[in-house]
């Protein structure tokens, strides 16, 4: 028995059994779990490419400067400066929309430039010609000049804001003529809709074509029922309360909408109430009936009421009746779009076209500063909405999207700075940067793994990780162990 | 000085020229009601406007920046967005429930009685886009138009048979350019009321007045078949939509004995104000050739059809009309009822196994001559044909010289569905059955849907009755059915092969501890270490 024991060698002579090489094939193991790692963090992790935040937060520093260089003839000579700080005064105490950068010079029409407001001696009346103002010399103060310059070069008030329709490209104009319920009778069965866009609405987009296209369309309806019952008043009469206005618009009922295209829709209505409640009138917060029949809805569009005399069955409205329907509509237009209107006692030369050059630069700078502003929030949030859902992909489209946007808003930049100072290129640019940074913030490959959820990844682990991983770590930390034990009884022998 | 007086004439005179309605717009509608032999009528309601003068857009000037204004009075405002933007020549769209009985109806009024949603529609090429992105665009609008999933009509289902779908209207010559049909069907689409209320918007009345304030959704839907169809043609009049309505209800159901029926059974609503803005608006009642009353007195009687005009309504007295038998209803005997369609089909799917079946039609033909027919499958690839496996039988003989003109498209795997199209011919008085092998696909996990295991509906086969040259009293003996009218066979559903969809978590544990016992043991043996324990030191 003894003999064939002792003829058995020690184990850890046998050249697999020496340390060294179990200890380099747990090793091995664990090499190839650590290189394998960056391959697995590859393929698993989401495709997240960097944007560029700093540049997006630069660009929140900055601000649209509009450099407006007015000459003063120099009849005004001696009222230049008074008039500059007056107006300077006037436009810091305002302190909206785009910062100014005003300078009054004395010069003449002559030798300055394309884009300076001129302001020459007339006879009666203040009268703009092209970027020309003539206005009366005599008895002139310079607050009130500078009051009308003010007026002239940034005419917009905050009520009016809400109001303009967020700037687009290209907009689409719907107008519908409603009966609220032709078949009680006096159905209005058409209009001439060519004749009265002719006249009314094409001036004004024309005038601003430079900033919108417009798409027009326009269709009638026979059954637009509302969805309250407007007050019965005393004479007989119907009308709606402020509150009725509010709900006015009965979506469900009325097809409206235009589905083909994302562009934003003006609607325009002509609302024709039923036989039974005509006439349909608007009335005022203490009850009593307003002259107005119109009334506007803040960026959606506008509604006018038409109470037609009680006349034949069917009636087709001509361009006569359209006249004061469509007036209303032009004029609400206009505000949609925010175009501003001249203030009080100061004419137009005739042949100057419906908006000056005054109102047209001061629409320019506005909408401007309005994109501007869109674009920097949106890149903004984008850049803050990555950074905090670290799950959300970032594809190469939206990183390009938000660079485009970068580099068209840098060029906006750039044309301000430059000598060349046109506002029409601006806005084309910065238009440009606001639908880049829109189309980044819309990216539909955001949302493609926003909500994988991380449970399943556990749950297709986790069997395999948890029964491989396990033997690992305790053969390494076994081995560890009895490294460490081996180091000590080496040292201790040694001591 | 002459011309004043006389510009003030003239504009005096132009509005009261243009008092009548538009005239550029024409809308007409129709209610034809008809009984059938099995006691159930049939309503089919017809709203047609016509834009004079308009053709289709040309797909070329799709690359052009679109400005050009549109303006409509009684044409719907969104569908001609739709069209425009698309540049669609020819459209039509179905979608119905239930299964039109031919042998006991006859033909429907509207052709298009397809279980499911059926969409085809016509379309030039030309435009920077190609004619597939347009198909997709025109899909996914009408979806959202129509709040149907037709957005599922994608490729797998699109096919493009022009033979048995040709234009109804005329297709525009623009130097030549090719029009193309793109065809899809899904046959587990179903009609509801989310269907009919933006169908309603599109008609001028909507639905609360003339013909159209009949279509109350609570008795649509519980007929036994119904079906809304959308259909857009041009005609050298100018561009029609025709948007109509089908059912067919069972006046039997709730009385048990008398097929007696009124716009108040039927639709439970009655006319009460007719559309001011209807050129025509006509109800036409066929009528039984058994004694009968029928109230109110129909304004005339033309060749057993009794004819209504809303128009001239007295505007307070609401319209209902009734129709009243003398004696109770007798199911008539079917060995005695002559047949009311040339033939009859049924398409059926044997086959016990997953993997493999056989697809059969046994075609009726009632006629006294033989008749051509032309067969159309557009298969989903879920199952392909085995062209050689055909075998036509007549009365137990084997007839292959009756099929001809086959023509096949591939289907490609989880992509494109087959078309199969041949003309068979039928002849006089026999029984024809045909049948193929098929093999059904097994498909990828991901590609199931919700609910795999009710199975996947096959879309209806088509039939067309041709012209033949030997029957010239064809179609008087058969009442007026035209040629080339489409016949819709039921729709199949085919079980496939579908997993256990907790499978491949049940794959992954099981994998996973195979894999980890295979590497614990292997590891466990490279990396143990022994030692000799002497037992008696």
């Amino acid at each position: 028995m003894n003999v064939a024991t002792d003829n058995l060698r020690d184990p850890s002579t046998l050249f697999f059994q020496y340390d060294k090489i179990r200890r380099s094939i747990i090793a091995s193991y664990w090499l190839i779990i650590f290189l394998a790692l960056p391959l697995w963090w590859n393929t698993t992790s989401i495709e997240r490419l960097p944007l560029p935040s700093p540049n997006v937060y630069a660009q929140q520093e900055r601000e649209l400067r509009f450099p407006i260089k007015i000459a003063l003839d120099p009849a005004f000579g001696n009222i230049a400066p008074s008039v500059e700080s007056e107006l300077r005064n006037v436009v810091w105490q305002t302190r909206q929309g785009p910062a100014l950068d005003i300078s009054v010079g004395v010069g003449n029409e002559a030798d300055s430039s394309d884009d300076t407001y001129v302001v020459l001696p007339g006879e009666t009346d203040i009268v703009l010609d092209g970027r020309r103002m003539k206005i009366p010399k005599d008895h002139i103060e310079p607050s009130k000049l500078a009051q009308i310059l003010s007026s002239l070069i940034f005419p917009y008030s905050p009520k009016q804001e809400h109001r303009v329709a967020q700037y687009s490209p290209r907009f689409r104009l719907a107008f519908t003529l409603l009966n609220e319920d032709a078949s009680a009778g006096q159905t209005v069965v058409g209009w001439d809709i060519l004749g009265a866009i002719d006249r009314h609405i094409s001036p004004i987009t024309s005038a601003v074509s430079i900033l919108h296209n417009f798409t027009i369309e326009s269709q009638v309806q026979f059954h637009a029922p509302l969805a309250f019952e407007p007050t019965a008043l005393e004479d007989g009469t119907f009308g709606l309360t402020p509150e009725d206005l509010t709900i006015f618009v009965n979506s469900a009922e009325w097809t409206l909408s235009s589905s083909s295209s994302n562009d934003p829709v003006l609607h325009f209505v002509l609302f024709v109430p039923s036989i039974s409640r005509r006439p349909l009138s608007i009335l005022n917060n203490d009850g009593t009936p307003s002259t107005s029949n119109a009334f506007l809805i803040p960026q959606w569009g506008g509604i006018v009421l038409c109470n037609l005399p009680s006349a034949s069955d069917e009636k087709w409205l001509s361009n006569m009746d359209l006249a004061s329907p469509f007036s209303a509509f032009s004029h609400q237009l206009s505000t949609l779009l925010g175009i501003p209107k001249l203030p009080p006692g100061i004419k137009t030369s005739p042949q100057n076209s419906l908006l000056t050059s005054w109102q047209i630069d001061a629409l320019l700078r506005h909408r401007m500063h309005e994109t501007v502003r869109r674009t920097k929030d949106t890149l903004l949030s984008t850049v803050n909405l990555v950074q905090q859902i670290p799950n959300m992909p970032v594809d190469e489209k939206a990183q390009n999207d938000v660079q485009g946007a970068l580099v068209a808003l840098d060029a906006v930049w750039d044309s301000e700075g430059g000598k060349k100072f046109n506002l029409t290129d601006m806005l084309g640019n910065s238009a440009r940067a606001l639908t880049f940074s829109q189309r980044a913030f819309f990216h539909p490959g955001m949302l493609a793994l926003l909500y994988f959820p991380a449970e399943h990844k556990y749950a297709v682990y986790t069997p395999l990780f948890a029964s491989a991983v396990i033997p690992l770590v305790a053969a390494a930390i076994r081995e560890l162990l009895a490294w460490r034990r081996q180091r000590r009884d080496a040292n201790r022998r040694d001591g | 000085m002459h011309w004043r007086p006389l510009c003030l004439l003239v504009l005096g005179l132009f509005p009261s020229f243009a008092q009548t309605t538009s005239p550029h717009e024409q809308f007409d509608e129709e209610l034809v009601v008809k009984s059938f032999q099995d006691g159930r009528v049939a309503s089919t309601f017809t709203f047609k406007t016509l834009l004079t003068d308009a053709s289709p857009r040309d797909p070329r000037t799709l690359a052009l920046e679109d400005d050009e204004p549109q303006h409509y009075t009684l044409f719907p405002l969104t569908l001609g967005q739709l069209l425009r933007q698309y540049a669609i020549t020819e459209l039509h769209l179905t979608l119905n429930a239930g299964k039109w009985k031919y042998d006991s109806w006859g033909y429907p009024e509207a052709a298009g009685v397809g279980t499911g949603a059926e969409l085809y529609a016509w379309l030039a090429d030309g435009a920077p886009s190609s004619i597939d992105e347009r198909w997709q665009g025109l899909r996914n609008a009408l979806a959202g138009l129509f709040c149907a999933s037709l957005g599922s009509l994608d490729e797998q289902r699109t096919t493009s048979p022009h033979l048995s779908f040709p234009p109804e209207g005329l297709l525009p010559d623009w130097d030549g350019l090719q029009h193309e049909i793109r065809h899809a069907s899904h046959a587990s689409e179903h009609v509801c009321t989310e269907n009919l209320t933006p169908f309603l918007k599109l008609l001028p009345c909507k639905s609360l007045s003339g013909l159209a304030s009949l279509l109350n959704p609570h008795r649509m839907f519980d007929a036994d078949w119904h079906g809304i169809g959308l259909h857009v043609l041009w005609r050298p009049e100018g561009v029609e939509v025709r948007l109509n309505f089908q059912m067919v209800s069972d006046p039997l159901r709730p009385s048990g004995k008398k097929q007696d029926w009124s716009f108040r059974s039927l639709y439970d609503r009655s006319v009460d104000r007719a559309c001011p803005v209807a050129k025509t608006s006509r109800t036409i009642v066929t009528l039984p050739d058994a004694v009968y009353s029928i109230t109110p007195e129909p304004s005339a009687i033309e060749s057993g059809k009794a004819l209504y005009d809303l128009k001239n309504k007295s505007p307070n007295e609401s319209f209902d009309m009734k129709l009243e038998w003398g004696s109770d209803f007798v199911y008539p005997q079917a060995s005695l009822t002559s047949p009311l369609v040339p033939f009859t089909v049924q398409r059926k799917l044997h086959g016990p196994t997953q993997d493999r079946g056989q697809l059969a039609l046994v075609l009726k033909n009632h006629e006294p001559h033989a008749i051509r027919v032309s067969y159309l499958e557009t298969m989903p690839w879920l199952l392909q044909f085995y062209l050689h496996t055909i075998r036509i039988e007549v009365d137990g003989t084997r007839r292959d010289d009756l099929i001809s003109n086959i023509s096949y498209v591939l289907p490609v795997p989880h992509s494109r569905p087959a078309t199969f199209h041949c003309i068979l011919t039928l002849p006089g008085h026999s029984t024809v059955t045909y049948t193929i092998d098929v093999t059904k696909a097994f498909l990828m996990y991901t590609e199931h849907p919700p609910d795999a295991q009710r199975g996947w509906d096959l879309p209806p086969a088509v039939f067309v009755l041709l012209a033949s040259s030997s029957e010239e009293g064809y179609t008087r003996s058969m009442g007026g059915v035209q040629e080339g009218s489409r016949v819709y066979t039921p729709s199949l559903l085919v079980d496939l092969a579908t997993p256990d969809f907790s499978m491949p978590y049940n794959v992954i544990i099981f994998t996973c501890s195979v894999v980890a016992f295979i590497f614990g043991s292997i590891f466990n043996l490279l990396t143990r270490k022994f030692v000799v324990v002497r037992l008696d030191g």
